[in-house]
């Protein structure tokens, strides 16, 4: 019961979107499946809620507790819901609540979380500096064949690299975009995508024909 | 060498990178033959078209999908197009678009409801992507900051997909497979595609197989879009700096390979 | 400059030194912005969901009339078993609805719309060459596309011709991902980029003003 109900679930909807390629829209198995759609958009929402309560759960237990880092997992409570709360409020009470241009929510993502978030990716310049630095080596011939292509694509895409090939004989900027990314990378990439794309599909049907049920964790 | 502390070179690709701001520099960029393809599909847009602006990145990739989303945005208007702007990115997607195409069509004198509208955010992209085939009203009753699509006046003539004209997906996620695999794939809308540098190999495969009309790659394919609309933005602003940073990153790997080598002779030398 | 506008700056420029002050070492400004950011990112979920998807998807349509609504409502109550030992079982049906539906989006669309798409591109790719450069560079592509599927299949042992053809199929795919480091690095350094533009034209500009 607790694993055949779902799997029936999973078939069930599954069919009905799988089948609704093949009908119009305005017929009965269109219009289910597009009710169908509306309420996984519904249900997506829901969880990506998990994650907050998630987090919520596990720091005020730290907190509670009184783990090493407390301090921290409190203030982590602290700015979940000063972004939070204000977002619930109406915004008819104040214009400061609501997620509206102006308000503490939009506020607090523009000024404080977005820079933040553009920093913690920004960090990552220093670290592939420092990789390719330490570790990028031509070991082999097939590591040395793509450590000079990535040293030859990152001339390439910078104005002073362009320059630096235009003195050179030939037009290496034509031979590196029409042989090397529309060629031998675009050839890889459409082998990579048909793989991934195969593999997907073969994963769809185990999981609407039930195979799979990994998803439904233990028990 | 080898042993030197990581903390040097991440001094150096600091200081590479704040020197061209404190000597500018103005580089010409050229441009490629997949950015060229995206700018002229555009222009050859019927003025007055409905497209579609799709903010798919996230504020972490703010540096380079944000240029390709004021430039694109700024032709569309030139080109007195209806701009419809949603996005799947749950954090901070809907905010972002509300911040540019506000900023942008005040300069215009845009108005919001008849030139353009935010839808904001749906959750479950493969629900909100197949879902707008038939309906996009079905998936976004209201728009980003809850006006019923009813009330808006451009969203009267537009049903689905078969009133866009074309779509402009700026993402630095997978997203932009979704939309080729169920929107192009599936309804035949004309797609073009942003992208970080990151993502942007993978997607010549699409260019080639036409399912998007043309491509722009990281930062200096912002910088390809902004030279092509003639308007210099922060891309083309930071192609000084990423000259030098790539410069030293290549120094840097031929310094530590040669260290490698020659450590390596050495090494057999006093074995042998 | 207003008043309001200088502290966004120097909010802005303090949480962003405070992150990167982690490339010297690590030190408790760090912690401070890392734990911040850490609960605003969750706290933005949670108005983004209550307002798009709770109210403006579910309650508004279903006080208005769409009773079926009701249905994908329950499901994503029923979503929160999971922080139950002993309930957890309840959530099945919410995941197997979302698992299903998108299965069943999915296996259409990356057969119809990556499968049959990419294939179709690169056969075509020979019989439309125009000249022999172009139709040299068609049987490049198309020997990669085969080249590099064989070399990610797994369940034969790449001996004989099989294994040839993967040997030719790492060649290529040395070059692509060389290629993607490239990228990668213009990509990395290019968020680096936007970060010390704020830093010194709005921060260090900012100066002027409090001078």
């Amino acid at each position: 019961m607790k694993t055949t109900v779902p799997i029936i679930v999973a078939f069930v909807a599954g069919v009905a979107l799988v089948l609704a390629f093949f009908f119009d829209q305005r017929t009965l198995i269109g219009s289910l499946s597009q009710e169908l759609r509306i309420w996984l958009s519904i249900v997506g929402g829901f969880t990506l809620l998990l994650g907050v309560v998630s987090i919520t759960r596990v720091n005020f237990a730290a907190v509670r507790q009184r783990k090493e880092g407390w301090f921290y997992k409190l203030i982590t409570l602290i700015s979940i819901f000063a972004m939070a709360i204000p977002a619930l409020l109406p915004s008819s009470w104040s214009p400061l609540f609501g997620r509206q241009s102006g308000s503490i929510y939009d506020w607090l993502f523009l000024y404080m979380d977005a820079p933040m978030m553009a920093t913690m990716f920004a960090t990552l310049a220093f670290y592939i500096a420092s990789a390719a630095y330490r570790a990028f080596r031509a070991r082999s011939p097939e590591s040395t064949l793509l450590l000079v292509t990535a040293t030859v694509i990152m001339l390439w895409r910078v104005p002073m690299g362009e320059w630096l090939f235009e003195q050179l004989p030939g037009d290496i900027p034509f031979f590196l975009n029409t042989y090397i990314m529309n060629g031998i990378n675009m050839a890889v990439q459409r082998g990579i995508i048909i793989g991934a794309a195969l593999g997907a599909a073969s994963m769809s049907l185990r999981i609407i024909l039930g195979i799979e049920r990994t998803y439904m964790g233990k028990g | 060498m080898q042993q030197m502390d990581r903390r040097w070179v991440y001094l150096m690709v600091g200081i590479s990178v704040i020197i061209p701001f404190l000597l500018p520099m103005t580089l010409p960029v050229s441009i490629t033959p997949e950015a060229r393809m995206l700018y002229d599909f555009v222009e050859a847009l019927p003025d007055s078209s409905t497209v579609m602006l799709v903010f798919d990145y996230y504020p972490s990739t703010i540096a380079e999908c944000e240029p390709m989303t004021i430039a694109a945005m700024h032709h569309f208007f030139r080109k007195d197009c209806r701009v419809i702007t949603l996005s799947n990115i749950p954090l901070g997607g809907p905010t972002m678009a509300e911040a540019v195409t506000r900023a942008i069509a005040e300069e215009y004198g845009k108005v919001y409801g008849v030139d353009f509208v935010n839808l904001g955010y749906k959750a479950n992209y493969v629900a909100v992507l197949s879902g707008m085939g038939q309906s996009i009203e079905s998936i976004f009753p209201t728009d980003n900051s809850g006006t019923p699509l009813s009330q808006l006046p451009l969203m009267h003539s537009v049903v689905n997909y078969e009133q866009i004209a074309f779509i402009f997906e700026v993402a630095d996620n997978a997203t932009a497979d979704y939309w080729v695999s169920i929107v192009n794939a599936g309804y035949g809308v004309p797609m073009g595609c942003g992208t970080t540098a990151v993502s942007a190999p993978k997607y010549y495969a699409f260019v080639d197989a036409g399912q998007f009309v043309g491509l722009l790659g990281g930062m200096k394919g912002a910088a390809e879009y902004e030279q092509l609309i003639n308007r210099q933005g922060d891309a083309m602003v930071g192609m000084g700096a990423q000259s030098l940073v790539h410069l030293l990153i290549i120094a840097l790997v031929i310094i530590g390979n040669l260290g490698f080598f020659v450590g390596g002779i050495g090494k057999r030398r006093r074995i042998g | 400059m207003s008043g309001i506008e200088l502290l966004q700056i120097w909010i802005m420029a303090f949480l962003t030194l405070a992150l990167l002050s982690f490339l010297y070492k690590d030190n408790p400004a760090y912690k401070l912005a890392e734990h911040i950011f850490a609960g605003l990112s969750a706290g933005y979920y949670v108005g983004l969901i209550w307002d798009t998807v709770i109210v403006q998807q579910l309650w508004e349509p279903l006080i208005a009339g769409k009773v079926l609504l009701i249905i994908p409502g329950v499901l994503g109550i029923l979503m929160f078993g999971r922080f139950s030992q002993q309930y957890s079982w309840i959530s099945r049906v919410s995941l197997a609805f979302v698992m299903g539906t998108t299965s069943g989006i999915f296996l259409v669309t990356q057969l119809h719309g990556l499968v049959l798409a990419q294939m179709r591109s690169t056969m075509r790719s020979m019989a439309g060459a125009d000249g022999f450069a172009d139709l040299m560079l068609s049987l490049v592509i198309v020997i990669g596309v085969i080249a590099t599927l064989i070399y990610f299949y797994f369940s034969k042992e790449h001996k004989g011709i099989l294994g040839g053809t993967a040997k030719v199929g790492v060649w290529f795919i040395m070059i692509a991902f060389g290629a993607h480091f490239g990228y990668t690095v213009m990509g990395r350094v290019s968020l680096l980029i936007g970060r010390v533009q704020f830093l010194i034209q709005d921060w260090i500009g900012s100066f002027n003003q409090i001078i």
